[in-house]
Protein backbone atom coordinates (compact mmCIF):
# COMPACT_ATOMS: atom_id res chain seq x y z
CA UNK A 1 0.00 0.00 0.00
CA UNK A 2 1.17 3.33 -0.89
CA UNK A 3 1.87 5.94 2.01
CA UNK A 4 -0.12 8.45 0.72
CA UNK A 5 -3.22 6.00 0.71
CA UNK A 6 -2.58 5.06 4.55
CA UNK A 7 -2.42 8.70 5.42
CA UNK A 8 -5.33 9.02 4.10
CA UNK A 9 -6.86 6.06 5.58
CA UNK A 10 -5.54 7.75 9.35
CA UNK A 11 -7.40 10.83 8.49
CA UNK A 12 -10.70 9.21 7.54
CA UNK A 13 -10.66 6.54 10.74
CA UNK A 14 -9.69 9.97 12.67
CA UNK A 15 -12.50 11.91 11.52
CA UNK A 16 -14.88 9.05 11.82
CA UNK A 17 -13.76 8.09 15.25
CA UNK A 18 -13.74 12.43 16.34
CA UNK A 19 -17.35 12.19 15.28
CA UNK A 20 -18.33 8.88 17.09
CA UNK A 21 -16.72 10.45 20.73
CA UNK A 22 -18.63 13.92 20.16
CA UNK A 23 -22.24 11.62 19.62
CA UNK A 24 -21.61 9.89 22.23
CA UNK A 25 -21.06 12.57 24.69
CA UNK A 26 -23.16 13.51 27.04
CA UNK A 27 -23.94 17.45 27.64
CA UNK A 28 -24.73 17.00 31.27
CA UNK A 29 -21.33 15.24 32.33
CA UNK A 30 -19.34 18.92 32.16
CA UNK A 31 -17.48 19.07 34.99
CA UNK A 32 -17.26 21.71 37.43
CA UNK A 33 -14.42 23.42 38.07
CA UNK A 34 -15.11 24.07 41.80
CA UNK A 35 -14.65 20.26 42.53
CA UNK A 36 -11.70 20.31 44.89
CA UNK A 37 -11.76 23.33 45.35
CA UNK A 38 -12.83 25.22 48.38
CA UNK A 39 -17.18 25.97 48.53
CA UNK A 40 -17.20 29.37 47.30
CA UNK A 41 -18.71 31.43 50.79
CA UNK A 42 -22.03 33.79 50.38
CA UNK A 43 -24.94 35.63 52.69
CA UNK A 44 -28.43 35.48 51.45
CA UNK A 45 -31.44 35.81 53.05
CA UNK A 46 -33.33 32.70 54.44
CA UNK A 47 -36.84 32.68 53.19
CA UNK A 48 -39.47 33.91 55.73
CA UNK A 49 -40.15 29.98 57.34
CA UNK A 50 -36.83 29.52 58.23
CA UNK A 51 -35.67 33.53 59.47
CA UNK A 52 -36.84 31.99 62.84
CA UNK A 53 -34.52 28.90 63.08
CA UNK A 54 -31.35 30.74 61.03
CA UNK A 55 -32.11 34.55 61.43
CA UNK A 56 -31.86 37.19 58.95
CA UNK A 57 -28.84 36.31 57.07
CA UNK A 58 -27.39 33.07 56.90
CA UNK A 59 -23.31 32.99 56.14
CA UNK A 60 -22.18 30.06 54.47
CA UNK A 61 -18.49 30.25 56.14
CA UNK A 62 -20.02 29.67 59.40
CA UNK A 63 -20.48 26.29 58.16
CA UNK A 64 -18.24 25.42 56.14
CA UNK A 65 -15.47 23.07 57.56
CA UNK A 66 -17.40 21.88 60.17
CA UNK A 67 -20.15 19.85 58.94
CA UNK A 68 -21.08 18.25 55.10
CA UNK A 69 -23.22 20.04 53.47
CA UNK A 70 -25.41 19.15 50.80
CA UNK A 71 -26.29 22.33 48.64
CA UNK A 72 -29.37 22.15 45.86
CA UNK A 73 -30.15 24.90 43.87
CA UNK A 74 -33.67 25.22 43.08
CA UNK A 75 -36.61 27.02 41.57
CA UNK A 76 -40.99 27.01 41.66
CA UNK A 77 -40.65 27.09 37.91
CA UNK A 78 -38.12 24.12 37.42
CA UNK A 79 -40.40 21.70 36.53
CA UNK A 80 -40.61 18.56 36.53
CA UNK A 81 -36.99 18.16 37.74
CA UNK A 82 -37.29 20.57 40.95
CA UNK A 83 -40.46 18.82 41.60
CA UNK A 84 -39.13 15.41 41.61
CA UNK A 85 -36.49 15.35 43.65
CA UNK A 86 -37.98 17.91 46.65
CA UNK A 87 -39.50 15.05 48.38
CA UNK A 88 -36.01 12.87 47.65
CA UNK A 89 -34.18 15.66 49.49
CA UNK A 90 -36.47 16.32 52.39
CA UNK A 91 -36.66 12.49 52.90
CA UNK A 92 -32.80 12.03 53.20
CA UNK A 93 -32.82 15.48 55.27
CA UNK A 94 -34.91 13.87 58.13
CA UNK A 95 -32.72 10.75 57.81
CA UNK A 96 -29.13 12.38 58.26
CA UNK A 97 -30.35 16.13 60.18
CA UNK A 98 -27.70 15.56 62.65
CA UNK A 99 -24.90 14.74 60.44
CA UNK A 100 -25.02 16.92 56.89
CA UNK A 101 -26.84 20.08 56.28
CA UNK A 102 -28.97 20.67 53.82
CA UNK A 103 -29.26 23.56 52.22
CA UNK A 104 -31.56 24.85 49.63
CA UNK A 105 -31.50 28.31 47.02
CA UNK A 106 -34.08 28.96 45.54
CA UNK A 107 -32.49 30.87 42.50
CA UNK A 108 -34.34 33.66 40.06
CA UNK A 109 -37.94 33.21 41.35
CA UNK A 110 -40.46 34.93 42.98
CA UNK A 111 -40.70 34.97 46.73
CA UNK A 112 -44.62 34.13 46.93
CA UNK A 113 -43.71 31.13 44.43
CA UNK A 114 -41.15 29.97 46.33
CA UNK A 115 -43.09 29.83 49.23
CA UNK A 116 -45.61 28.00 47.95
CA UNK A 117 -43.30 25.58 46.59
CA UNK A 118 -41.81 25.23 50.32
CA UNK A 119 -45.19 24.48 51.36
CA UNK A 120 -46.32 21.95 49.14
CA UNK A 121 -43.48 19.61 49.75
CA UNK A 122 -43.34 20.59 53.29
CA UNK A 123 -39.66 21.27 53.15
CA UNK A 124 -37.92 21.80 56.74
CA UNK A 125 -34.43 22.00 55.91
CA UNK A 126 -33.01 26.22 55.70
CA UNK A 127 -34.31 27.81 52.36
CA UNK A 128 -32.18 30.61 50.84
CA UNK A 129 -33.58 33.48 48.87
CA UNK A 130 -31.31 34.15 45.48
CA UNK A 131 -33.97 35.99 43.13
CA UNK A 132 -31.15 37.37 40.98
CA UNK A 133 -29.22 34.10 41.08
CA UNK A 134 -25.80 35.61 41.86
CA UNK A 135 -25.02 32.55 44.32
CA UNK A 136 -25.43 30.12 40.68
CA UNK A 137 -23.26 32.09 39.40
CA UNK A 138 -20.14 31.37 41.92
CA UNK A 139 -21.04 27.85 42.15
CA UNK A 140 -20.31 27.99 38.13
CA UNK A 141 -23.98 26.60 37.80
CA UNK A 142 -25.65 25.72 34.58
CA UNK A 143 -29.15 25.45 35.28
CA UNK A 144 -31.86 24.11 37.92
CA UNK A 145 -31.56 21.67 39.90
CA UNK A 146 -28.15 20.80 40.00
CA UNK A 147 -26.50 19.80 43.63
CA UNK A 148 -23.10 20.14 45.19
CA UNK A 149 -21.67 18.24 48.03
CA UNK A 150 -19.06 19.47 50.58
CA UNK A 151 -17.47 17.51 52.77
CA UNK A 152 -16.51 18.37 55.94
CA UNK A 153 -13.16 20.33 55.58
CA UNK A 154 -15.27 22.52 53.27
CA UNK A 155 -14.47 20.97 49.82
CA UNK A 156 -16.26 21.08 47.29
CA UNK A 157 -16.52 16.94 46.32
CA UNK A 158 -19.26 16.71 43.55
CA UNK A 159 -21.66 18.85 41.05
CA UNK A 160 -24.78 16.75 40.49
CA UNK A 161 -26.67 18.29 37.04
CA UNK A 162 -30.34 17.56 36.89
CA UNK A 163 -33.10 15.77 39.50
CA UNK A 164 -31.09 13.59 41.73
CA UNK A 165 -32.86 10.42 42.51
CA UNK A 166 -32.32 8.51 46.67
CA UNK A 167 -29.57 6.39 45.71
CA UNK A 168 -27.36 8.61 44.17
CA UNK A 169 -27.90 11.12 47.09
CA UNK A 170 -27.10 8.54 49.21
CA UNK A 171 -24.18 7.21 47.90
CA UNK A 172 -22.42 11.03 47.76
CA UNK A 173 -24.00 12.03 51.31
CA UNK A 174 -22.10 8.92 52.17
CA UNK A 175 -18.99 9.98 50.27
CA UNK A 176 -18.82 13.30 52.10
CA UNK A 177 -19.64 11.83 55.75
CA UNK A 178 -16.43 9.68 55.41
CA UNK B 1 -9.95 26.00 -14.11
CA UNK B 2 -13.46 24.91 -14.76
CA UNK B 3 -13.68 22.00 -12.13
CA UNK B 4 -12.40 24.47 -9.64
CA UNK B 5 -15.53 26.70 -9.46
CA UNK B 6 -17.66 24.68 -7.47
CA UNK B 7 -15.12 24.38 -4.70
CA UNK B 8 -15.16 28.20 -5.01
CA UNK B 9 -18.35 28.30 -5.17
CA UNK B 10 -18.72 26.33 -1.82
CA UNK B 11 -16.10 28.33 -0.43
CA UNK B 12 -18.14 32.09 -1.26
CA UNK B 13 -20.80 30.26 0.57
CA UNK B 14 -19.27 29.05 3.54
CA UNK B 15 -17.87 32.97 3.99
CA UNK B 16 -21.23 34.94 3.08
CA UNK B 17 -23.30 32.34 6.04
CA UNK B 18 -20.33 32.16 8.73
CA UNK B 19 -21.18 34.88 11.46
CA UNK B 20 -20.10 35.77 14.56
CA UNK B 21 -22.60 35.71 17.57
CA UNK B 22 -23.39 39.47 17.92
CA UNK B 23 -26.37 40.93 19.69
CA UNK B 24 -28.41 43.73 19.67
CA UNK B 25 -27.94 45.50 22.89
CA UNK B 26 -31.37 46.18 24.76
CA UNK B 27 -30.89 50.39 25.89
CA UNK B 28 -30.52 49.84 29.88
CA UNK B 29 -27.01 48.25 29.58
CA UNK B 30 -23.72 50.42 28.54
CA UNK B 31 -22.49 48.81 24.91
CA UNK B 32 -19.24 47.53 26.65
CA UNK B 33 -20.72 45.34 28.78
CA UNK B 34 -22.08 43.30 25.25
CA UNK B 35 -19.12 43.32 24.06
CA UNK B 36 -17.64 41.26 27.08
CA UNK B 37 -21.26 39.98 27.75
CA UNK B 38 -20.62 38.67 23.71
CA UNK B 39 -17.36 36.66 24.82
CA UNK B 40 -19.18 34.94 27.21
CA UNK B 41 -21.58 31.76 26.55
CA UNK B 42 -24.92 31.80 28.23
CA UNK B 43 -24.81 28.57 30.56
CA UNK B 44 -28.34 27.32 30.26
CA UNK B 45 -28.71 28.07 26.14
CA UNK B 46 -27.36 26.06 23.36
CA UNK B 47 -25.19 28.45 20.87
CA UNK B 48 -26.10 31.81 22.48
CA UNK B 49 -23.80 33.96 23.84
CA UNK B 50 -24.00 35.86 27.33
CA UNK B 51 -25.16 38.88 25.45
CA UNK B 52 -27.56 37.64 23.13
CA UNK B 53 -29.69 35.39 25.58
CA UNK B 54 -32.69 36.79 27.89
CA UNK B 55 -32.49 33.45 29.83
CA UNK B 56 -32.29 34.68 33.62
CA UNK B 57 -29.10 33.71 34.40
CA UNK B 58 -27.77 35.46 31.29
CA UNK B 59 -29.32 39.03 33.02
CA UNK B 60 -27.48 38.53 36.22
CA UNK B 61 -23.94 37.74 34.44
CA UNK B 62 -24.91 41.03 32.29
CA UNK B 63 -26.09 43.08 35.38
CA UNK B 64 -22.85 41.66 37.27
CA UNK B 65 -20.36 42.80 33.89
CA UNK B 66 -22.17 46.18 34.50
CA UNK B 67 -21.30 46.05 37.89
CA UNK B 68 -17.88 45.01 37.39
CA UNK B 69 -17.44 47.76 34.72
CA UNK B 70 -18.49 50.13 37.39
CA UNK B 71 -15.42 49.07 40.12
CA UNK B 72 -13.47 49.73 37.18
CA UNK B 73 -12.33 45.84 36.23
CA UNK B 74 -10.26 45.30 33.06
CA UNK B 75 -12.16 43.43 30.14
CA UNK B 76 -9.18 40.53 30.92
CA UNK B 77 -10.31 40.29 34.78
CA UNK B 78 -14.08 40.34 34.29
CA UNK B 79 -13.43 37.14 31.45
CA UNK B 80 -11.32 35.43 34.01
CA UNK B 81 -13.50 35.84 36.87
CA UNK B 82 -16.25 33.82 34.98
CA UNK B 83 -13.65 31.26 33.95
CA UNK B 84 -12.54 30.95 37.62
CA UNK B 85 -16.45 29.64 37.74
CA UNK B 86 -16.93 28.26 34.56
CA UNK B 87 -13.78 27.37 33.21
CA UNK B 88 -12.33 27.85 29.57
CA UNK B 89 -15.69 26.45 28.30
CA UNK B 90 -17.39 29.40 28.96
CA UNK B 91 -15.65 31.66 26.52
CA UNK B 92 -16.43 31.77 22.90
CA UNK B 93 -12.79 32.05 21.43
CA UNK B 94 -10.84 29.62 23.15
CA UNK B 95 -7.31 30.61 24.46
CA UNK B 96 -4.32 30.53 21.92
CA UNK B 97 -2.32 27.58 24.10
CA UNK B 98 -1.87 23.51 24.64
CA UNK B 99 -4.16 21.67 22.79
CA UNK B 100 -6.44 24.77 21.96
CA UNK B 101 -3.79 25.59 18.98
CA UNK B 102 -4.97 22.22 17.42
CA UNK B 103 -8.53 24.03 17.52
CA UNK B 104 -7.00 27.21 16.00
CA UNK B 105 -4.79 25.56 13.37
CA UNK B 106 -8.20 22.99 12.31
CA UNK B 107 -9.19 25.58 9.43
CA UNK B 108 -6.14 26.35 8.25
CA UNK B 109 -4.89 22.43 8.31
CA UNK B 110 -8.41 21.66 6.68
CA UNK B 111 -8.16 23.44 3.77
CA UNK B 112 -4.71 22.73 3.24
CA UNK B 113 -5.72 19.10 3.47
CA UNK B 114 -8.25 20.02 0.54
CA UNK B 115 -5.73 22.37 -1.24
CA UNK B 116 -3.52 19.04 -1.37
CA UNK B 117 -6.02 16.61 -2.45
CA UNK B 118 -7.27 19.01 -5.13
CA UNK B 119 -3.60 19.17 -6.29
CA UNK B 120 -3.18 15.40 -6.92
CA UNK B 121 -6.97 15.42 -8.30
CA UNK B 122 -5.80 17.74 -11.03
CA UNK B 123 -2.08 16.29 -11.47
CA UNK B 124 -3.58 13.15 -12.45
CA UNK B 125 -6.14 14.29 -14.38
CA UNK B 126 -3.76 16.28 -16.19
CA UNK B 127 -1.49 13.05 -16.61
CA UNK B 128 -4.20 10.97 -18.04
CA UNK B 129 -4.70 13.30 -20.92
CA UNK B 130 -1.19 13.35 -21.54
CA UNK B 131 -1.02 9.86 -21.60
CA UNK B 132 -3.69 9.86 -24.47
CA UNK B 133 -1.34 12.03 -26.35
CA UNK B 134 -3.75 13.93 -28.00
CA UNK B 135 -2.85 17.84 -28.90
CA UNK B 136 -5.06 20.10 -26.99
CA UNK B 137 -6.84 20.84 -30.76
CA UNK B 138 -7.53 17.53 -31.01
CA UNK B 139 -9.16 17.59 -27.77
CA UNK B 140 -11.42 20.50 -28.51
CA UNK B 141 -12.71 19.15 -31.61
CA UNK B 142 -13.54 15.61 -29.97
CA UNK B 143 -15.08 17.37 -26.94
CA UNK B 144 -17.26 19.21 -29.75
CA UNK B 145 -18.28 16.25 -31.09
CA UNK B 146 -19.29 14.98 -27.85
CA UNK B 147 -21.42 17.92 -27.35
CA UNK B 148 -23.10 17.95 -31.14
CA UNK B 149 -24.19 13.89 -30.13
Amino acid sequence: MKLSRLVWLFVILFLGWLFYWGLHRNPGELKSVLVGRPAPDFTLPPLPPFREAYGETFRLADYLGKTPIVLNFWASWCYPACYEEAPILEAAWERHKGEVLFLGINTQDKEEKALEFVRRFGLTFPNLYDPRGKVGIDYGMYGVPETFFIDREGIVRYRHAGAIDAGTLEKRIQEVLR
Amino acid sequence: MKRLWPFLFLLGLGLVFAQTPTGQPPPDLDPEVFKIANQLRCPVCQGESAGESNAGVSQEMRRQIAEMLKEGKSEEAIKRYFVERYGEWILYAPPKRGINWLLWAAPALGLLLIGFGLWRYLAEARRREAELGLSPEELRALEAELEEE
